[in-house]
């Protein structure tokens, strides 16, 4: 465990000093991040300006809601975005011979590579939005606040998991890019709460695609509360697609041929 | 002008784009599904569940109508071949094109364009259709997709403008992906831009953006008068020249600050 730690840190220290170099890079990164949180509150602002409910979320609901999901979001993307955009290389190119041979999980050396630290603006972003709704849309705060650090490793590891799952056919198509840029679009429905859905696409993110509980499950959670039953789907949900994630990427290392794969 | 490569570098566009059948596949049904696929579930939101009669003055028909025919042209507009050429400059393969008689931009703009030409011809097949069951004019869904073309134009024009901030920094991506986002919002394809209040206006109005999906797709449901849309192709045309001398004084800019080794 302590190798693995000491790796990350290692790993950590060594992208904050490559990011440092390219700053100019790193800024327009940091708006172009800020613009897109801009562009959704701003399309929901749209919506509000002709309407006070949408499907019984309140404008400030909504806010809180984006709030919650650009937090989970961005920390995603802080450690675990790029590498799955390299992942295709490391397997078409047969650059994961070299992480095989290290005496490390290579997969955790493949995931944990690259990390996008201009996203830190976002998580100061969409916890300022949600901090700033927070009591317009009915959350209770104080203690409650305790809960959000559960419900966003709920959220990342969703994303990890739900990404990974889009990422690791590349061992049986080649090229990624299809899935990569199908894994986006289906991503979109991340972006609004899932009680926005009709049934058939509602119970597609809850379940099979759990795309909802990067954002939308937490942010209900925290407004509503979850009963027993929930909380158990949400973990039986996860764990299937880690049992998935850990068969597939098995398979595919056996279907491995370095650089002719 | 010489024809010979222009031919030749759309067919080379159009056989890339189609080697990888799925991917294009994929393409095509994502950018016209998931924009189409948001705009439904705000409509399902506001209309079926939130039980309203009319937003913005318009029904749940007139929505729905919106919706199926901005896919049409949702198709159009895209095109990410200002990527390749900050990719161009990032990685100094620029240098290789220097050596060619014939512009880069040019050539990239062309070889990007084969498929969007091919979609452009799907998408008359089924406006075509949409125009039998919704009693539209066709001969509107023509002129409106000429002016998607247009936008189409506009939209790279922008980009290979924007891509050539690669020159002065490291790469021109945030940059690229900051346009891409705006068009997104402001074009039309997310929400008809009729249901901006007043107060928002001014976000659209003053782009070219609206050209590239809300224009055309509210001339072809008749909603535009032919004099609003001879209006925006006059100034689609004056976006194009303006686009024009854009390219040509960021890139002569840009190419004296590179240094091929890398940007």
């Amino acid at each position: 465990m302590f190798q693995y730690l000491e790796t990350f840190r290692v790993q950590l220290k060594n992208n904050f000093v490559r990011q440092a170099v390219y700053r100019t890079n790193f800024l327009t990164s940091l708006i172009a991040d800020s613009i897109w949180i801009c562009i959704e509150l701003a399309l929901f602002s749209v919506i509000y300006a002709n309407t006070s409910f949408i499907s019984g979320w309140t404008k400030p609901q909504v806010c809180f809601f984006l709030g919650i999901f650009f937090t989970s979001d961005a920390l995603y993307a802080i450690f675990f975005q790029t590498n799955m955009w390299n992942f295709s290389n490391l397997v078409n190119q047969g650059e994961l011979d070299i992480l095989l041979t290290k005496p490390i999980n290579p997969l955790f050396l493949a995931l944990t590579r690259s990390m996008n630290l201009g996203s830190i603006l976002n998580v100061i972003f969409g916890l300022t939005i949600a901090s700033h709704y927070a009591t317009s849309s009915g959350f209770q705060g104080g203690l409650h606040w305790l809960k959000l650090g559960y419900w966003l490793t709920v959220g990342v590891s969703t994303a990890l998991l739900l990404r990974f799952s889009f990422c690791i056919w590349v061992f049986w198509t080649e090229r990624g890019g299809a899935f990569s840029r199908l894994y986006y679009q289906f991503f979109t429905f991340a972006t609004k709460p899932d009680s926005l859905y009709p049934k058939m696409i509602r119970y597609t993110i809850l379940s099979v695609l759990p795309f909802a509980f990067i954002g939308s499950v937490p942010a209900r959670a925290l407004l509503h509360g979850l009963s027993l039953e929930e909380h158990l789907h949400i973990l039986a949900v996860l764990l299937g697609f880690y049992l998935l994630n850990r068969t597939l990427w098995r398979q595919g290392l056996k279907r491995y041929q370095s650089a002719s794969s | 002008m010489h024809l010979g490569w222009r031919w030749e570098a759309l067919k080379n566009g159009f056989r890339d784009a189609t080697a990888y059948r799925v991917e294009f596949l994929f393409e095509i049904l994502g950018s016209a599904l998931v924009p189409a696929s948001i705009q439904l579930v705000f409509w399902y939101a506001l209309f079926k569940v939130g039980g309203s009669q009319t937003i913005a003055g318009l029904t749940h028909a007139d929505l729905l109508t919106y919706t199926w025919v901005s896919m049409l042209f949702t198709q159009v507009r895209g095109g990410d071949h200002d990527f390749e050429l900050q990719e161009l400059i990032r990685t100094g393969q620029l240098s290789q094109y220097l050596l060619r008689p014939v512009g880069v931009v040019e050539f990239t703009y062309i070889r990007g364009l084969a498929p969007r030409l091919f979609i452009a011809a799907l998408s008359l097949s089924a406006g075509s259709l949409i125009a039998f069951f919704l009693k539209l004019s066709i001969y509107k869904i023509f002129a409106a997709m000429t002016l998607a073309l247009l936008g189409n134009v506009i939209h790279y024009q922008i980009g290979a403008s924007l891509a050539t901030s690669a020159f002065l920094w490291e790469e021109a991506y945030s940059v690229l992906m900051i346009k891409n986002m705006a068009v997104n919002f402001l074009s039309g394809e997310l929400i008809p831009l009729n249901l901006f209040p007043e107060s928002m206006t001014w976000m659209w109005k003053y782009t070219p953006f609206y050209l590239y999906v809300y224009g055309p797709t509210q001339y072809a449901l008749g909603r535009w008068s032919d004099a609003e849309f001879f209006h925006a192709l006059i100034l689609a045309l004056l976006w194009i020249v303006l686009g024009f001398f854009m390219i040509r004084l960021s890139w002569s800019w840009g190419i004296k600050k590179y240094l091929s080794l890398g940007g």
